[in-house]
This record gives C-alpha cells, structure tokens and sequence, in this order.
C-alpha cells in the first residue's frame, strides 16, 4: 500500500509547481472576495482534483498490471487512491490555511479588507473542507475506474454535480415534508460533515471495488 | 514434470474472435521455459491468466501448489517484466527503487544499485530520457532486487539490439544458477529461446501444440526438404506439419535419425525453433 500512495506522490510532483501558481492566482484574485474560509474550500476541491491526474499517469505507463503483480490486492490499489485522495485535499487545506492566512495579512496592509463570508473558525473551515473534498474527489475515482482517465476528466464534473444534486433533492424533499432548514440545521450539517464524509468514501471505496474487482488488464 | 513451480492447468479464456483453449504446461525448478508462437497466438494471454489479470473460463494456474489469488505474498517470490516500462516517465531509478522497496519485503537496495551499476542506469536521470534497452535493463533491474524465485518475461526483449539482448539473456543465464530459480520467457524471438531455453511450449491459434525439453527439438526433430515424388513415399504418420515452395516440399518430422535412413533420396536438415514455428503457423498439419 505505501508503495502506492509514493508512487502517486512522486508521479504528481512534476504537477506541484502548476498547482501551486493556480493556488496563487487564486489568493490573489479571490482571497478578497471570498475570505480565507472560501479560499480554504478552494484551494482543497482544486487540490483534490489531481486524483485523476494520477489515473492518466498510470493510463500512461500501464501501471495496474504491474501493480498488481506486486503484493498488493485489487482492494490495496483502490484503497491507495483513496489515501492520496486524502492527503491531496489535506494539502489543499495546508495550502489554503498558509497562502489564506499570509494573503490576507498582505491584503489588509494593502488596505483591501477581506470579506469573512461566514463566523465560521478557521480550523472548522478546514475540517468542512476537507470532508467536502474528499466527498467530490471520492465520486471521481469509481467513474475513473469504470470509464478510464480521459473520460474521467470530462465526468469529474459529475463529481460535483451529483453531491451537489443530492443536496438540492433533500433540501425540496424537506421543504416538501415541511421541515424548515433554520441555520442550526445548516449547522449541524455543516459541522457533521466529516462524519457524513466518511461514510461516503467508505460507500464509494466499496462501489471502487467492485468496479476494480471486474476489470482485466 | 515434478517440482512445479508454475503449473498451468487447463487455463481458458474466451474473447470475441480467440479462444484460449485449455492451455496446460509447468515449470520445473532450475530451468527456463520459452512460451513461443505467433504474434496474437496467446502467449500475454496465458501469462495474464495466469498472473489473475484477466477471469478465465476454466482452468488454474499454481505457484508452489498454491493459486495466486488465495495468497497474495506469493507474488514477493514473482519478478514480473511486461514488455515496455511500467512506471511513470518522470520517475528516476532511484524513485523506482524507493517504490519497490515499500512494496517487497525482500527489497535488496544493495542487489538493485548494483544492477543500475552493472546495466550503466543513471540513478537520478528520469526514465523518459532511456533508450528502450535501458528501460527494459531498469525493469530486470526491479524484477530481480526483491530476490524472486520465478521470473516471468512477457516479451521483455522485443525491440531491442542484439547486443542488448545478449546482456540480458546473460543475467536471465546467471539467475538460473540457482536451482531453486526459474523463468517463465514469452518471446518471438526464438533465437533469444534457442540460446537459453530448457523447454519450449508452443502455443498457436489459442492451443498448446507441444511441450517439450528444447534438446528434443534440436537433437531429434528434422526438417525433409524434398521433391513432390519423395514427399508421396513419405510415412503420414512421421509428419507433424508440412508446406510446398516453388520448388520443394518442406516437411517437418519429429525423428531425423530415422528419416535420414528411410529417406536416403531426400535432404534431411536440422530444424530450428523458427523452422518449427514457421512450418506449424504456416504449413499444413497432418490430421
């Protein structure tokens, strides 16, 4: 498993130096109307996406026939991508808290007030974060797995458009029930998210699977 | 053939238009085998199905007594090389190294720095910049580090030089010293078989024609190059495949010897693997 996520992260290096100009642009151009809790969701969903990069790079080199000759099971490699899945959108948050942080301090000397979307601590802006970039990164994988790396690009947008979706359905099925959604709800929502998260990408790991267990190489 | 360490039972597996067709053979301990055929024959196919990556139909496939899928450690005994280069262009020798070494628990960082040494592999130089010879050199090099017993070549020296190719035969010589070691070697370069190999298994159209000590086929079998008037007197029975030119009939015998003493009239040759391979694919088989 280790030999996984490393070879994941030293395939994705040659990537940092893009990533991190993209980061920046972002601080720059956003930080002020977002704030550093925005920035921070950002910067995660941004970072999380590289997950289908790493499947065009073994696209590239046929890499899961050789994986799979190492000791490691179908379930290890699924379950590899999941872990680099996590620590690229822990680094997103890393990236967002230093350059949100550092960017905002360079704008309030420049006199540019950041906007604080929300009362939100940043340590819970990171932790929402991560779960909701875990959640939209998690879905690209099994699409990735089942449809391959180029039309895993195109349908990373799924990714986003089906949490999105399945939000959107609750709120009206709720409204519908006539349960109102007052900001304690949201909050509770909001602060139950890494649980909620967690339990997602254990679904979607389970569905990964079964799309990796079917698949000949 | 006792002390198996691969043994192949019956594997099949069916595509749109192939058949791979209850394929069996094994593989002694100490000894090379040469899976030879056509390209498309089912050599990949056979080594995939055996290795679980792809479902078969039927059959198994053991190492040491044991299948794959129930035991995944197994494979710390396996060095795997597909042909062309399994890892990402932008890796180093050395990145290579550090992600074999978390994967194996036998790594030898030694044993690998002195295969980069002895195949002139720049440690820190990406592989996007290697010739192909030196990626298939740094793919032996990962195969051989974590002290494997069985070595599985998927037409690792396809594509190279001559020289390049002797190098590597060399090593695969060298591994074989051990007689605990053995190599599983798809190719369809027979000359690369010919020189190394202890066994040929011959695979055509998705079936095993035959499975046999490499000496039987140099010492014993035997190609009749003759006239349409000798190629009538000729035992069916002797002929395993034959094929008209021009100006002769080439047939193929399994016992020289004999022919040579019942066929005083016609010229009887050695036959080479690529003779042998040439005359199956090509030629007509005696039903």
């Amino acid at each position: 498993m280790k030999s996984l996520v490393l070879k994941d992260l030293y395939n994705i290096i040659h990537n940092s130096r893009s990533m991190l100009f993209i980061l920046l642009f972002f601080a720059v151009v956003f930080l002020p109307s977002s704030g550093i809790q925005g920035y921070i969701y950002t910067c995660a969903i941004l970072c999380s996406m590289m997950i289908v990069t790493t499947f065009s790079f073994d696209e590239r080199s046929n890499w899961s026939p050789y994986a799979l000759s190492m000791p490691v099971s179908r379930n290890d490699l699924v379950a590899g991508k999941y872990i680099v899945l996590f620590l690229f959108s822990a680094a997103g948050v890393l990236s967002g808290l230093i350059f949100g942080t550092v960017g905002s301090f360079i704008h309030k000397s420049a006199g540019v007030v950041p906007e604080t979307l929300s009362e939100m601590p940043l340590s819970m802006a990171a932790l929402t974060a991560l779960a909701f970039s875990t959640v939209f990164g998690s879905i690209s994988i099994p699409l990735t797995l089942k449809f391959g790396a180029e039309k895993g690009r195109i349908l990373i947008f799924a990714s986003f458009f089906i949490p999105v979706a399945v939000c959107y359905i609750a709120y009206r099925l709720l409204s519908a029930l006539g349960i109102a959604i007052t900001e304690p709800f949201l909050a509770v929502l909001l602060y139950g998210s890494p649980a909620i998260a967690f339990i997602w990408n254990y679904f979607m790991f389970k569905i990964s699977c079964s799309i990796f267990s079917k698949k000949e190489f | 053939m006792t002390d198996a360490i691969l043994q192949i039972e019956n594997l099949t597996k069916q595509y749109p238009g192939f058949l791979l067709d209850h394929i069996s053979f094994s593989i002694p301990k100490g000894s090379i085998m040469g899976l030879i055929g056509e390209n498309g024959a089912g050599k990949s196919t056979t080594i995939k199905a055996a290795l679980g990556l792809i479902k078969k139909e039927d059959g198994r496939a053991t190492f040491w007594g044991q299948e794959l899928s129930l035991n995944k450690n197994l494979k710390e005994d396996i060095g795997i090389v597909f042909d062309g280069i399994n890892f990402y262009e932008t890796l180093t020798p050395a990145k290579v190294g550090s992600i074999s070494k978390a994967a194996y628990k036998q790594w030898n960082s030694r044993l690998y720095l002195d295969y980069l040494q002895r195949f002139q592999l720049p440690s820190d130089k990406e592989i996007k910049d290697f010739s192909k010879g030196m990626k298939t050199k740094l793919c032996i090099a990962a195969a051989l580090s974590h002290d494997p017993k069985l070595l599985i070549l998927d037409e690792a020296t396809s594509g190279l030089d001559p020289v390049i190719r002797d190098d590597i035969l060399d090593v695969f010589l060298e591994f074989v010293q051990d007689e605990n070691h053995s190599i599983l070697m798809s190719s369809h370069i027979s000359s690369d078989l010919e020189k190394i190999a202890d066994y040929i298994t011959f695979i055509h159209q998705g079936k095993v024609l035959f499975c046999k000590p490499k000496d039987e086929l140099r010492y014993r079998y035997g190609i009749i190059r003759c006239k349409t008037d000798v190629f009538h007197t000729i035992d069916p029975s002797e002929i395993l495949a034959f094929r008209k030119d021009d100006y002769q009939w080439n047939v193929l015998i399994a016992d020289k010897e004999k022919a040579r003493r019942n066929y005083k009239n016609a010229v009887i040759d050695d036959a080479s693997i690529d003779d042998i391979l040439l005359l199956y694919v090509k030629g007509e088989q005696q039903k």
